[in-house]
């Protein structure tokens, strides 16, 4: 019976979060169920990492065109992804997103294993909450591309997991590899691990059961971990850790997100405070379930102390680590009235919740599903543009006009290609001064997280932006030295589409302009005299 | 003890494979506008990259724990050392494609070895 719950669950969560997401199939014809710059980003590296073989460096057009750039990113994610892309006979746009969403599954089905541990009642009941991942503002880890800190803390459930069961034989072999792949995923989520860890050992100090031989597997699994994430350990040092350093800073919102908060559990609250409450009084025999959701609940609340960002994404995951919370808080207040529990009400009580958190009814205060569906903002147009610049000479040199869709512009890298974006201000003076120019304010779009880092020996980094002037990276550009010109015809937008098809028509007047590639949604020019005068700037 | 670990094997490979139908339903039901060949590599990929490998590293301790217990959490942490030994393979020169079909073979074959050197 208990099975047949968790497969039954299994296929919600599959069928409301990739499953929706997705538009109910795995392959696409281009990224979809992208929404913002981010999941392009990481869906690009995967993409380079494939074509490279390794992740040694960053490709040029990641790192605004320099070359052996250090491959910065936390590794696991795009390794995973790629060998899924290459068994499966998938895009790898379609294999990193849909294991970020099958890990996170997985995750929730280690959670709902940990709380068993404790309780099976407490655990089934538990379970429904995990809706709320699945719907905005949580969503967003998924949507907008969170997704190595998604997938860390899937590996985070499983660390807990592992220390739960310490004192399993030889159970530093699973500690060290679940406590590595939190490091090589998404670093800072190591902070969170270490804060669980040191609430989980103080529990078991407290309630006298933390023994030498605990001591010694912990002392074992934290070597191994370190031995086997040291090489990318010293890189995240010498680019994140240089580039992000940590300053105290209170950050009550989540400036620019939709975050989540604790208040936007609505009346579920009630529940959770109610699980808080009761676990207080079992303090000296705290099940590592609720020292886990304890830990969680601090880490969710450590913007107030500088960790922002990192603090904010925890909270995707609060609906599963605080579950316990929820499940024990009304398993708890329901003992009071049914003092002999039986499995029935259990299941009862879950599906009540699965139809509550569904929506079914819809009740202001309780959080519930909203089905988002929607292709997310590439399409096949843009998207069979992009793919034909990547396949262009390899040194070509590609300037983009504006389009509400390249302000995302970590699409941009789809080109594999060094590119140039218009700025956005100086494409809309150009239009209200209604002018055709050769020189354009633009950026040298690409990924800076973390730095743009050389590395010169084993401890030894360099930046290797200093050696540019700054307008290399913002600042004028001619268009008539670039290879390749996109200009998009936005149907949304008259005003952009009647300005660049202005200027695609100025630029072939030339006859070393040449149209290469036109569809319903974009127009790329290629200059066969670079440098030459391609267009003659008047007012229109 | 070899034949302890192939009992225990063989006793659990219905389990197995009822798993991978129990999936395939699930993901028919998920993505039910796929087709079910892409379906089939989909779910066959996942088991050889990630299920397989994780029964053969949690087969040590099927003694302390149940099956679906050890399938679950075998499955992330063959994707932690999947993806672990990937990035260091591909730092020293393999190539990443072939990785998807050494890295799991190689857990297995360890996984199965420590399993009947057990004493």
């Amino acid at each position: 019976m208990e099975k047949i719950c968790l497969a039954v669950f299994v296929a919600l969560f599959l069928y409301i979060g990739p499953g929706t997401i997705f538009g109910h199939s795995i392959m696409h014809v281009f990224p979809y169920g992208y929404y913002a710059s981010d999941t392009f980003q990481h869906q690009v590296r995967a993409d380079a990492i494939k074509d490279a073989g390794n992740f040694r460096n960053e490709a040029f057009y990641i790192s605004k065109g320099a070359e052996n750039i250090v491959g910065h990113y936390p590794p696991l994610i795009y390794h995973i992804s790629i060998i899924f892309s290459y068994a499966a006979g998938i895009e790898a746009y379609d294999a990193i997103y849909f294991i970020v969403f099958f890990f996170a599954i997985v995750g929730i089905t280690i959670m709902y294993l940990i709380i068993k541990d404790f309780n099976r009642h407490i655990a089934l009941i538990s379970l429904p909450l995990a809706i709320i991942m699945f719907t905005y503002p949580l969503l967003i880890g998924f949507t907008w591309g969170h997704w190595p800190s998604v997938l860390a803390q899937s590996f985070l459930i499983v660390f807990a997991w592992c220390l739960m069961k310490i004192e399993l034989k030889h159970s530093f072999v699973l500690i060290s590899i679940a406590f590595s792949s939190v490091l090589l995923t998404h670093t800072s989520e190591g902070v969170f691990a270490f804060i669980f860890m040191a609430l989980f050992f103080a529990a078991r100090f407290i309630a006298k059961k933390l023994n030498r031989a605990e001591i010694k597997n912990i002392a074992i699994a934290m070597s191994i971990s370190f031995i086997a994430s040291v090489y990318y350990v010293i890189i995240f040092m010498n680019t994140w850790s240089r580039t992000q350093p940590y300053t105290f800073l209170i950050e009550p919102l989540w400036d620019g997100n939709p975050g989540f908060y604790i208040a936007n559990f609505g009346i579920i609250l009630i529940f959770i405070i109610a699980g808080i409450i009761f676990s207080s009084f079992k303090l000296k025999e705290m099940h590592t379930s609720i020292i886990f959701a304890f830990a969680m609940l601090l880490s969710g609340f450590l913007n107030y102390v500088g960790f922002g960002l990192r603090s904010f994404q925890i909270r995707f995951f609060w609906p599963v680590y605080l579950s316990v919370f929820f499940g024990f808080g009304i398993y708890m207040l329901l003992k009071i009235v049914f003092k002999k529990w039986s499995i029935a009400y259990t299941i009862t009580l879950s599906l009540i919740f699965v139809l509550l958190l569904m929506g079914y009814p819809k009740i202001s205060f309780i959080p519930s599903y909203t089905k988002s569906e929607s292709q997310g903002i590439m399409d096949s147009y843009h998207w069979s543009a992009l793919k034909w610049l990547s396949n262009t000479e390899p040194n070509s040199k590609i300037y983009f006009f504006y389009s509400d869709i390249y302000d995302q512009d970590a699409v941009l890298r789809n080109t594999k290609r060094f590119h140039y974006l218009i700025d956005r201000d100086s494409f809309v003076n150009a239009i209200q001064e209604k002018k055709i120019k050769r020189y354009y304010t633009s950026e040298l779009p690409g990924d800076s997280g973390g730095g743009i880092i050389t590395r010169t020996g084993i401890f030894s980094f360099e930046d290797a932006t200093t050696k540019y002037p700054q307008d290399y990276f913002f600042g004028p550009q001619d268009i008539c030295k670039f290879d390749y010109i996109v200009l998009d015809k936005p149907q949304s937008d008259k005003d952009i589409r009647i300005y660049n098809m202005l200027v695609a028509s100025e630029l072939l007047k030339k006859n070393f302009i040449e149209k290469k590639f036109d569809n319903e949604a974009t127009i790329i020019l290629k200059n066969n005299k670079i440098g030459a005068d391609c267009i003659e700037e008047r007012s229109f | 003890m070899k034949k302890e670990v192939f009992d225990a094997i063989k006793s659990e490979l219905s389990y197995i494979g009822l798993l991978f139908l129990t999936l395939m339903i699930i993901f028919k039901i998920a993505f039910f506008k796929e087709n079910v060949i892409v379906l089939l590599r989909v779910i066959l990929s996942l088991f050889w990259l990630f299920v397989l490998p994780g029964y053969f590293i949690m087969l040590y301790w099927h003694e302390k724990l149940g099956f679906v217990e050890r399938i679950i959490i075998g499955t992330i942490l063959s994707a932690g050392i999947i993806g672990t030994f990937s990035y260091y393979l591909g730092l020293i020169g393999l190539n990443i494609k072939y990785h998807d079909i050494l890295l799991p073979a190689a857990i297995i074959f360890v996984g199965l070895f420590i399993n009947l050197r057990k004493t």
